[in-house]
């Protein structure tokens, strides 16, 4: 125990489950009653059989209740306890000792099993001294249970209980009125009451040794079971600190509830809803978060650290390590970056976003355009029909005519070189470009898919650098004008029957899936930390509203219009 | 009456979840069964008596059985011990 800041103390402990708690202090000191011996009279004999056999009949009906829904562990130790509340042994003697000796039921309980208590302890066996609480366990709560149901205190919802030991029923008792963190001052991780509490989900430590003593005048705590420590009275910083951490678990759980639901409008129209990512650690996140494949991947980070052109095995090995990590579709952009990335003689441009970048500098750049291909092209003969091609910053239609002859021509060589090519890796370009949205019924007969990028599309449309402060408030993603281009690109989609996805930010915020949903376009890529709170979203509104929402939206005039229609919509 | 003499096998001896599996399976014949260890004699259906032995491996026990169906319950439990009490992470 050691006092920090003013009047903090933090006491150690093993942790018994993991997770962060924090709430008002319930400490139980329970003076344990001492169980005297006490002879009673003849008349009193069957009443005391009576109630040592209904003691034992609850106690096994409380195990049972608590061994639905354990885990495999966790049911095979109830299981243990409920041959020792069964034992025959145990329970001709108790018997034997009410009749025979006319001791009370409580005494009797206590005799029998500290008679075996007693000689486990002579064992001296290190394992079996461990078992020692959870037998007096046992027999105390038998005890209780013959004599009067023990009163469990009323529980201020959030509490951290604080006790030297508890049974697993009254744990979970006290968990269904509230309790949640528990710290124990006796035990081992491995002590019944830990495992219960692990598998309750509410942080827990053990062996604290002296919390009980510490904590009878604080009012708050916090429970930090990942880091073995109990901080009564937390300062004022300690809790801003410790809140924040509890939020950040609490929205990764929250997620991982959500990614397991179906991702369906509430009358079951599907969407798809997919991570865009740069590194292969990402992977992991997305997954998470339950990301079905890669929307977008970036691959502008191959060209950082002033390498102009990463050889093609280097970029094999980058496209492979994310195929074999993730699992269904991975659509794949071309570099696409200024010539400023290019080398460092490039000539500074007056406005770059207007300049040589994306799929302009890649025509000019032949040879790195074909190195990335190439490098695409073969690793996508390796997962046949996992790889989409997506061409950035297309401007003009022969644009898009000439990167399909660079495409054509590679696969021809690769196939010659002997390479596995997959025939039918789909091309798509990236609507970004008010021209292409525009034209977007031509180049639907081009393309196998469109992917929508908002980001730029919003910033060529309005006229505004992203990057520019003066005119931030211009940069408006949910403006009208977008919204119509997107209608524009959809009903270009829907006519020539290609996919359309969209891969801006403006899939990953709940106004705009919501609308590109009741658009009919169910399929978004954003950032995977996003999905979980878009698919929340959606998943909770039916096809009919998201598409009134839409028709409201499409109906516009300003952005302050489809705000306000949202938040009365929402 | 039969007897048989057994060794523990596996590495954390009678401890509570074997002890259980014993118990449990002891106790679904109609036979008594008494493990003897050290001097100690104890109800082969009682958890806490088998688990009072602190058999630890190695332990030499002798098992005796009596009743109808000692035979098959002998045999049973020799099973048991032989796999370890179905302890799959020894």
């Amino acid at each position: 125990m050691s006092i920090q800041k003013k009047g903090e103390i933090s006491i150690k402990g093993l942790p018994g489950s993991e997770g962060i708690a924090i709430g008002k202090v319930l400490v139980l000191d329970q003076k344990k009653k001492k169980v005297q011996p006490r002879k009673i009279k003849s008349e009193f004999l069957q009443n005391h059989l009576n109630r040592y056999a209904k003691a034992k009949q609850q106690f096994l009906k409380e195990l049972e209740e608590l061994t639905t829904n354990l885990d495999n562990e966790t049911a095979g130790i109830l299981e243990t306890q409920k041959h020792i509340v069964s034992d025959i042994e145990i329970e001709q003697r108790i018997n034997a000792a009410i009749k025979n000796e006319s001791y009370s039921v409580d005494y009797s309980i206590y005799k029998i099993f500290n008679e075996f208590i007693e000689r486990l302890m002579e064992s001296g066996s290190e394992l079996f001294q461990q078992r020692i609480i959870d037998i007096e366990n046992i027999r105390d709560r038998l005890i209780a249970l013959s004599c009067e149901n023990e009163k469990i205190l009323e529980v201020e919802k959030g509490a951290i209980l604080i006790v030297k030991e508890i049974s697993p029923t009254d744990l979970v008792s006290y968990h269904e009125k509230g309790v949640a963190g528990l710290i124990m001052d006796k035990g081992g991780v491995t002590s019944h009451a830990a495992i219960i509490a692990h598998s309750l989900n509410i942080p827990c430590l053990v062996s604290t040794k002296v919390a009980v003593q510490s904590a009878s005048l604080s009012k708050q705590a916090i429970v930090n079971a990942t880091n073995g420590e109990l901080i009564l009275n937390p300062s004022k910083e300690t809790l801003t600190v410790f809140r924040k951490k509890l939020r950040k678990i609490q929205r990764s759980k929250a997620a991982l509830r959500i990614s397991k639901k179906a991702s369906e409008t509430r009358d079951g129209i599907p969407f798809h809803l997919r991570a865009n990512i740069e590194f292969p650690q990402e992977l992991s996140i997305a997954k998470q978060f339950g990301a079905e494949g890669i929307g977008l991947l970036r691959t502008e980070a191959l060209l950082y650290g002033g390498v102009a052109k990463k050889s093609e095995s280097e970029q094999d090995i980058f496209y492979e390590q994310i195929l074999l990590n993730s699992s269904g579709q991975v659509t794949i952009r071309l570099f696409d970056v200024g010539g400023d990335k290019l080398n460092a003689h490039t000539p500074d441009e007056a406005n770059p976003f207007l300049g040589w970048r994306g799929i302009r500098m890649l025509l000019d750049e032949k040879e790195m355009l074909i190195s990335q291909i190439r490098a695409i092209l073969k690793v996508a003969g390796k997962f046949p029909g996992r790889i989409k091609i997506l061409v950035p910053m297309i401007s003009v239609f022969e644009e898009i005519v000439e990167v399909k002859k660079v495409i054509t021509q590679v696969k021809k060589s690769l196939i010659s070189e002997g390479s596995k090519v997959d025939e039918s890796v789909e091309i798509g370009i990236m609507i970004e470009v008010p021209s292409v949205a525009l034209l977007a019924k031509h180049f639907a007969k081009e393309v196998d898919f469109f992917s929508i990028g908002t980001n730029d599309l919003t910033q060529y449309t309005l006229a505004v650098d992203r990057g520019n402060e003066q005119i931030s408030a211009l940069y408006q993603q949910h403006h009208p004008s977008v919204w119509q281009l997107i209608k524009l690109t959809k009903e270009a989609a829907d006519e020539n029957e290609i996919d359309l996805s969209v891969c801006g930010e403006l899939a990953g915020d709940t106004l705009g899936a919501s609308c590109l949903i009741g658009m009919g376009i169910n399929d978004l890529s954003m950032s995977p930390t996003s999905i979980a709170r878009v698919k929340e979203t959606l998943i909770n509104q039916s096809s009919a509203e998201l598409k009134k929402l839409s028709e409201q939206i499409l109906a516009c005039k300003t952005n302050s219009e489809v705000q306000n229609f949202y938040k009365s919509w929402k | 009456m039969i007897k048989k003499k057994v060794t523990i096998l596996n590495s954390s001896g009678l401890h509570a979840r074997p002890s259980a599996a014993l118990v449990k399976l002891a106790s679904k014949f109609k036979s008594d069964f008494y493990i003897h260890m050290y001097g100690y004699r104890v109800n082969g259906k009682s958890i806490l008596g088998v688990m009072t032995l602190a058999a630890e491996q190695g332990a030499e026990l002798v098992f005796e059985v009596d009743g109808s169906d000692e035979k098959e319950a002998l045999e049973s439990i020799l099973e048991l011990v032989e796999n370890k009490f179905g302890m799959i992470n020894e």
